[in-house]
Protein backbone atom coordinates (compact mmCIF):
# COMPACT_ATOMS: atom_id res chain seq x y z
CA UNK A 1 0.00 0.00 0.00
CA UNK A 2 1.67 2.92 -1.28
CA UNK A 3 4.51 1.27 -2.79
CA UNK A 4 5.79 2.80 -5.72
CA UNK A 5 5.64 -0.58 -7.75
CA UNK A 6 2.81 -3.37 -7.66
CA UNK A 7 3.61 -6.06 -5.89
CA UNK A 8 3.67 -9.39 -7.30
CA UNK A 9 1.08 -12.16 -6.94
CA UNK A 10 2.65 -15.38 -5.55
CA UNK A 11 1.64 -17.35 -8.23
CA UNK A 12 0.48 -16.55 -11.44
CA UNK A 13 -3.16 -17.71 -12.75
CA UNK A 14 -3.13 -21.56 -12.35
CA UNK A 15 -5.61 -24.32 -12.72
CA UNK A 16 -5.25 -26.32 -9.35
CA UNK A 17 -6.68 -23.07 -7.48
CA UNK A 18 -9.25 -22.67 -10.06
CA UNK A 19 -10.16 -26.42 -8.78
CA UNK A 20 -9.68 -25.44 -6.24
CA UNK A 21 -12.46 -22.66 -6.19
CA UNK A 22 -14.90 -24.34 -8.45
CA UNK A 23 -15.12 -27.25 -5.57
CA UNK A 24 -15.72 -24.73 -2.72
CA UNK A 25 -17.80 -22.37 -4.50
CA UNK A 26 -19.74 -25.23 -6.76
CA UNK A 27 -19.19 -23.97 -9.71
CA UNK A 28 -19.70 -25.59 -12.64
CA UNK A 29 -19.06 -23.30 -15.93
CA UNK A 30 -17.59 -25.58 -18.24
CA UNK A 31 -15.16 -22.79 -19.52
CA UNK A 32 -12.79 -23.16 -15.70
CA UNK A 33 -11.70 -26.95 -16.16
CA UNK A 34 -13.03 -28.59 -19.52
CA UNK A 35 -10.75 -27.87 -21.91
CA UNK A 36 -12.72 -29.25 -24.42
CA UNK A 37 -15.32 -26.83 -23.56
CA UNK A 38 -13.23 -23.84 -23.47
CA UNK A 39 -11.33 -24.77 -26.77
CA UNK A 40 -15.44 -24.46 -28.57
CA UNK A 41 -15.99 -20.78 -26.81
CA UNK A 42 -14.75 -17.64 -27.50
CA UNK A 43 -12.22 -17.79 -25.18
CA UNK A 44 -10.46 -20.71 -27.38
CA UNK A 45 -9.41 -21.97 -23.87
CA UNK A 46 -9.49 -22.19 -19.89
CA UNK A 47 -10.00 -19.03 -18.03
CA UNK A 48 -10.11 -18.03 -14.46
CA UNK A 49 -13.22 -17.73 -12.61
CA UNK A 50 -13.71 -13.51 -12.96
CA UNK A 51 -14.51 -13.28 -9.60
CA UNK A 52 -10.88 -15.12 -8.77
CA UNK A 53 -9.00 -11.59 -9.72
CA UNK A 54 -8.71 -10.76 -5.65
CA UNK A 55 -7.32 -14.16 -4.86
CA UNK A 56 -4.64 -14.10 -7.18
CA UNK A 57 -3.37 -11.25 -5.38
CA UNK A 58 -4.36 -12.56 -1.37
CA UNK A 59 -0.67 -11.84 0.45
CA UNK A 60 0.74 -15.19 2.06
CA UNK A 61 -0.47 -15.71 4.96
CA UNK A 62 1.81 -16.65 8.55
CA UNK A 63 -0.99 -18.65 10.33
CA UNK A 64 1.10 -17.92 13.29
CA UNK A 65 -0.17 -15.34 15.53
CA UNK A 66 -2.85 -14.44 12.82
CA UNK A 67 -5.18 -14.10 15.78
CA UNK A 68 -3.24 -11.69 17.76
CA UNK A 69 -2.78 -9.23 14.66
CA UNK A 70 -6.50 -9.24 14.27
CA UNK A 71 -6.55 -11.06 11.19
CA UNK A 72 -3.67 -9.59 9.31
CA UNK A 73 -1.76 -12.24 7.01
CA UNK A 74 1.42 -10.17 8.01
CA UNK A 75 2.78 -7.36 9.04
CA UNK A 76 1.03 -4.35 7.34
CA UNK A 77 3.54 -2.12 8.69
CA UNK A 78 2.40 1.28 9.57
CA UNK A 79 -1.00 2.19 7.30
CA UNK A 80 -4.11 3.53 8.03
CA UNK A 81 -5.60 0.10 9.37
CA UNK A 82 -2.97 -0.39 12.00
CA UNK A 83 -3.38 2.63 13.38
CA UNK A 84 -6.96 2.09 13.63
CA UNK A 85 -6.40 -1.24 15.51
CA UNK A 86 -4.27 0.75 17.80
CA UNK A 87 -6.88 3.01 18.44
CA UNK A 88 -9.03 0.27 19.74
CA UNK A 89 -11.00 -0.34 16.29
CA UNK A 90 -9.92 -3.97 15.82
CA UNK A 91 -12.84 -5.61 14.11
CA UNK A 92 -13.20 -5.35 10.02
CA UNK A 93 -16.07 -5.72 8.30
CA UNK A 94 -16.22 -5.77 4.61
CA UNK A 95 -18.80 -4.01 3.17
CA UNK A 96 -18.95 -2.99 -0.62
CA UNK A 97 -16.81 -4.88 -3.79
CA UNK A 98 -16.92 -3.00 -7.25
CA UNK A 99 -14.65 -5.51 -9.61
CA UNK A 100 -14.14 -4.31 -12.48
CA UNK A 101 -12.82 -6.74 -15.88
CA UNK A 102 -10.63 -5.99 -18.78
CA UNK A 103 -10.10 -9.06 -20.14
CA UNK A 104 -10.59 -12.56 -18.74
CA UNK A 105 -7.24 -14.34 -16.66
CA UNK A 106 -6.01 -17.77 -18.54
CA UNK A 107 -3.69 -20.09 -16.44
CA UNK A 108 0.07 -18.56 -16.86
CA UNK A 109 -1.05 -14.99 -16.51
CA UNK A 110 1.44 -13.75 -13.70
CA UNK A 111 -0.75 -10.72 -12.12
CA UNK A 112 0.40 -7.83 -9.56
CA UNK A 113 -1.65 -4.96 -7.73
CA UNK A 114 -1.09 -2.02 -6.76
CA UNK A 115 -3.81 -0.43 -3.82
CA UNK A 116 -4.26 3.06 -3.19
CA UNK A 117 -6.11 4.43 0.04
CA UNK A 118 -9.28 6.27 -1.59
CA UNK A 119 -10.75 7.49 1.76
CA UNK A 120 -11.37 7.40 5.46
CA UNK A 121 -14.96 8.20 6.68
CA UNK A 122 -15.57 10.23 9.62
CA UNK A 123 -16.01 8.27 12.62
CA UNK A 124 -19.78 6.95 12.13
CA UNK A 125 -21.73 5.01 14.61
CA UNK A 126 -23.10 1.63 13.26
CA UNK A 127 -25.33 -1.47 14.30
CA UNK A 128 -21.51 -3.05 14.30
CA UNK A 129 -20.48 -0.85 16.56
CA UNK A 130 -18.18 2.85 16.20
CA UNK A 131 -15.88 3.41 13.08
CA UNK A 132 -14.53 4.26 10.27
CA UNK A 133 -15.08 3.00 6.75
CA UNK A 134 -11.77 2.82 4.98
CA UNK A 135 -11.80 2.25 1.20
CA UNK A 136 -9.29 1.52 -1.19
CA UNK A 137 -8.95 1.05 -5.03
CA UNK A 138 -6.54 -1.83 -6.81
CA UNK A 139 -5.06 -2.10 -9.77
CA UNK A 140 -4.25 -5.48 -10.75
CA UNK A 141 -1.57 -5.43 -13.76
CA UNK A 142 -0.35 -8.20 -15.85
CA UNK A 143 2.79 -9.03 -16.71
CA UNK A 144 3.29 -6.68 -19.44
CA UNK A 145 1.88 -3.91 -17.31
CA UNK A 146 -1.48 -3.73 -18.90
CA UNK A 147 -4.59 -3.44 -16.58
CA UNK A 148 -6.89 -6.46 -16.27
CA UNK A 149 -8.81 -5.20 -13.61
CA UNK A 150 -9.74 -3.21 -10.62
CA UNK A 151 -11.60 -3.28 -7.50
CA UNK A 152 -13.17 -0.33 -5.18
CA UNK A 153 -13.01 -2.20 -1.87
CA UNK A 154 -14.52 -0.42 1.51
CA UNK A 155 -14.65 -2.37 5.04
CA UNK A 156 -15.92 -0.68 8.29
CA UNK A 157 -13.38 -0.82 10.95
CA UNK A 158 -14.88 -0.37 13.89
CA UNK A 159 -14.80 -0.79 17.83
CA UNK A 160 -16.38 -4.15 18.49
CA UNK A 161 -19.84 -4.62 20.62
CA UNK A 162 -19.97 -7.84 22.71
CA UNK A 163 -21.56 -10.41 21.17
CA UNK A 164 -24.95 -10.19 23.65
CA UNK A 165 -25.59 -6.48 22.09
CA UNK A 166 -25.44 -8.18 18.43
CA UNK A 167 -29.20 -8.97 16.95
CA UNK B 1 -30.96 -29.69 -8.29
CA UNK B 2 -29.82 -26.93 -10.27
CA UNK B 3 -26.57 -27.27 -12.45
CA UNK B 4 -24.25 -24.84 -14.64
CA UNK B 5 -26.01 -24.22 -18.19
CA UNK B 6 -23.43 -26.22 -20.53
CA UNK B 7 -24.04 -23.53 -23.51
CA UNK B 8 -24.96 -20.17 -23.20
CA UNK B 9 -28.50 -18.29 -24.73
CA UNK B 10 -28.30 -16.38 -27.76
CA UNK B 11 -27.69 -12.65 -26.63
CA UNK B 12 -30.92 -11.69 -29.11
CA UNK B 13 -32.70 -13.87 -26.92
CA UNK B 14 -32.77 -11.98 -23.92
CA UNK B 15 -34.69 -9.65 -22.61
CA UNK B 16 -35.52 -6.43 -19.62
CA UNK B 17 -37.51 -8.21 -17.18
CA UNK B 18 -35.98 -11.77 -17.74
CA UNK B 19 -35.75 -13.58 -14.42
CA UNK B 20 -32.66 -15.69 -13.41
CA UNK B 21 -33.31 -18.99 -12.07
CA UNK B 22 -33.01 -18.72 -7.96
CA UNK B 23 -29.83 -20.67 -6.64
CA UNK B 24 -30.19 -21.91 -3.17
CA UNK B 25 -27.20 -22.15 -1.14
CA UNK B 26 -27.08 -23.81 2.16
CA UNK B 27 -24.74 -22.00 4.41
CA UNK B 28 -22.98 -24.01 6.57
CA UNK B 29 -19.38 -24.20 8.42
CA UNK B 30 -17.99 -26.15 5.85
CA UNK B 31 -19.24 -23.79 2.70
CA UNK B 32 -17.77 -20.77 4.62
CA UNK B 33 -14.31 -22.65 5.63
CA UNK B 34 -13.89 -23.50 2.25
CA UNK B 35 -14.79 -20.21 0.08
CA UNK B 36 -12.77 -18.79 2.38
CA UNK B 37 -9.38 -20.78 2.03
CA UNK B 38 -10.39 -20.88 -1.61
CA UNK B 39 -9.88 -17.51 -2.32
CA UNK B 40 -7.06 -17.25 0.44
CA UNK B 41 -8.71 -14.81 3.14
CA UNK B 42 -7.05 -16.23 6.39
CA UNK B 43 -8.60 -13.66 8.56
CA UNK B 44 -9.69 -16.04 11.54
CA UNK B 45 -13.53 -14.31 11.69
CA UNK B 46 -13.96 -17.02 8.49
CA UNK B 47 -12.67 -20.18 9.88
CA UNK B 48 -12.30 -19.58 14.36
CA UNK B 49 -15.84 -19.15 15.77
CA UNK B 50 -14.21 -18.00 19.44
CA UNK B 51 -12.10 -15.19 17.62
CA UNK B 52 -15.47 -14.12 15.12
CA UNK B 53 -17.58 -14.09 18.71
CA UNK B 54 -14.57 -12.10 20.73
CA UNK B 55 -15.12 -9.32 17.22
CA UNK B 56 -19.44 -9.03 17.90
CA UNK B 57 -20.30 -11.39 15.47
CA UNK B 58 -22.75 -14.58 16.32
CA UNK B 59 -20.23 -17.50 14.77
CA UNK B 60 -18.01 -17.11 11.66
CA UNK B 61 -19.53 -15.65 8.58
CA UNK B 62 -18.67 -15.90 4.83
CA UNK B 63 -16.17 -13.30 3.25
CA UNK B 64 -16.92 -11.56 0.69
CA UNK B 65 -14.72 -13.16 -1.63
CA UNK B 66 -17.06 -15.68 -1.55
CA UNK B 67 -19.66 -13.66 -1.55
CA UNK B 68 -18.86 -12.24 -5.10
CA UNK B 69 -17.66 -16.00 -6.36
CA UNK B 70 -21.53 -16.84 -5.11
CA UNK B 71 -22.67 -13.50 -7.38
CA UNK B 72 -20.54 -14.64 -10.33
CA UNK B 73 -21.74 -18.68 -10.11
CA UNK B 74 -25.57 -17.17 -9.57
CA UNK B 75 -25.32 -15.06 -13.07
CA UNK B 76 -22.76 -17.47 -15.22
CA UNK B 77 -25.21 -20.80 -14.05
CA UNK B 78 -27.33 -18.76 -16.43
CA UNK B 79 -25.62 -16.98 -18.96
CA UNK B 80 -23.03 -20.17 -19.79
CA UNK B 81 -19.43 -20.05 -20.71
CA UNK B 82 -19.43 -17.31 -22.96
CA UNK B 83 -19.43 -15.25 -20.47
CA UNK B 84 -17.11 -12.28 -20.51
CA UNK B 85 -18.25 -10.65 -16.81
CA UNK B 86 -17.13 -7.02 -17.05
CA UNK B 87 -18.90 -5.92 -13.69
CA UNK B 88 -19.61 -6.80 -10.37
CA UNK B 89 -20.56 -4.41 -7.71
CA UNK B 90 -22.09 -5.42 -4.84
CA UNK B 91 -23.04 -4.44 -0.98
CA UNK B 92 -23.04 -6.45 1.81
CA UNK B 93 -26.02 -6.47 4.62
CA UNK B 94 -26.23 -9.13 7.31
CA UNK B 95 -23.57 -11.78 8.02
CA UNK B 96 -24.08 -15.12 6.08
CA UNK B 97 -23.80 -17.32 8.99
CA UNK B 98 -23.93 -21.30 9.45
CA UNK B 99 -27.11 -22.15 9.68
CA UNK B 100 -28.68 -20.12 7.22
CA UNK B 101 -29.75 -20.83 3.85
CA UNK B 102 -28.82 -18.28 1.07
CA UNK B 103 -31.26 -17.52 -2.09
CA UNK B 104 -30.00 -15.25 -4.44
CA UNK B 105 -32.83 -14.12 -7.23
CA UNK B 106 -31.75 -11.85 -10.02
CA UNK B 107 -33.15 -10.29 -13.65
CA UNK B 108 -32.20 -7.93 -16.47
CA UNK B 109 -32.14 -4.53 -16.34
CA UNK B 110 -30.63 -3.66 -19.30
CA UNK B 111 -29.09 -4.75 -22.70
CA UNK B 112 -27.49 -3.16 -25.40
CA UNK B 113 -25.23 -3.64 -28.53
CA UNK B 114 -21.92 -2.05 -27.36
CA UNK B 115 -18.94 -2.12 -28.86
CA UNK B 116 -19.38 -5.77 -31.36
CA UNK B 117 -20.50 -7.63 -27.77
CA UNK B 118 -24.09 -7.94 -26.34
CA UNK B 119 -23.97 -6.25 -23.09
CA UNK B 120 -26.74 -7.40 -20.16
CA UNK B 121 -26.81 -5.54 -16.73
CA UNK B 122 -28.28 -7.67 -13.75
CA UNK B 123 -29.71 -6.35 -11.10
CA UNK B 124 -29.78 -9.20 -8.01
CA UNK B 125 -29.90 -10.12 -4.26
CA UNK B 126 -28.98 -12.95 -1.99
CA UNK B 127 -31.51 -13.05 0.56
CA UNK B 128 -30.82 -14.64 4.25
CA UNK B 129 -34.19 -15.19 6.53
CA UNK B 130 -32.97 -12.31 8.46
CA UNK B 131 -32.50 -9.49 5.53
CA UNK B 132 -30.30 -9.48 2.47
CA UNK B 133 -26.88 -10.52 2.67
CA UNK B 134 -25.79 -8.97 -0.64
CA UNK B 135 -27.84 -6.91 -3.14
CA UNK B 136 -25.64 -5.59 -6.66
CA UNK B 137 -25.43 -5.63 -9.88
CA UNK B 138 -23.53 -7.35 -12.52
CA UNK B 139 -22.46 -6.32 -15.79
CA UNK B 140 -21.48 -8.79 -18.42
CA UNK B 141 -21.35 -9.29 -22.35
CA UNK B 142 -21.72 -12.26 -24.82
CA UNK B 143 -20.86 -12.45 -28.25
CA UNK B 144 -23.76 -11.43 -31.01
CA UNK B 145 -25.66 -14.38 -32.67
CA UNK B 146 -26.75 -13.97 -36.07
CA UNK B 147 -30.04 -12.36 -34.46
CA UNK B 148 -28.45 -9.96 -33.32
CA UNK B 149 -26.20 -9.11 -36.34
CA UNK B 150 -29.66 -8.47 -38.03
CA UNK B 151 -31.04 -5.78 -35.48
CA UNK B 152 -30.17 -2.62 -34.79
CA UNK B 153 -27.71 -1.51 -32.05
CA UNK B 154 -28.89 -0.24 -28.48
CA UNK B 155 -31.96 -2.38 -28.72
CA UNK B 156 -33.54 -2.22 -25.21
CA UNK B 157 -31.50 0.04 -22.80
CA UNK B 158 -33.44 1.91 -20.90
Amino acid sequence: MGAADPTPAPDPVNVPMVRHWVDALDDRNPVYLDEEAATRTRFGGLIAPFAMLQTWTMSRPRIQGIAERGGAPDSYGENVISVLDEAGYTATRATDSELEFLRALRPGDRLASKAVLESVSDEKRTALGTGFFVTWVTTYTDARGEVVGRQRFRVLKFKPSTPEEVA
Amino acid sequence: MKTASPVSPPWSSIRVGDVLPELDIPITPSVIVAGAIASRDFMPVHHDRDFAQAQGAPDIFMNILTSNGIVSRFVTDWSGPETMIRRIAIRLGVPALPGMSLRLSGEVRATERRDGEGWIEIELRGTTPIGDHVTGRVELTLPLDADAASTPPATSSP
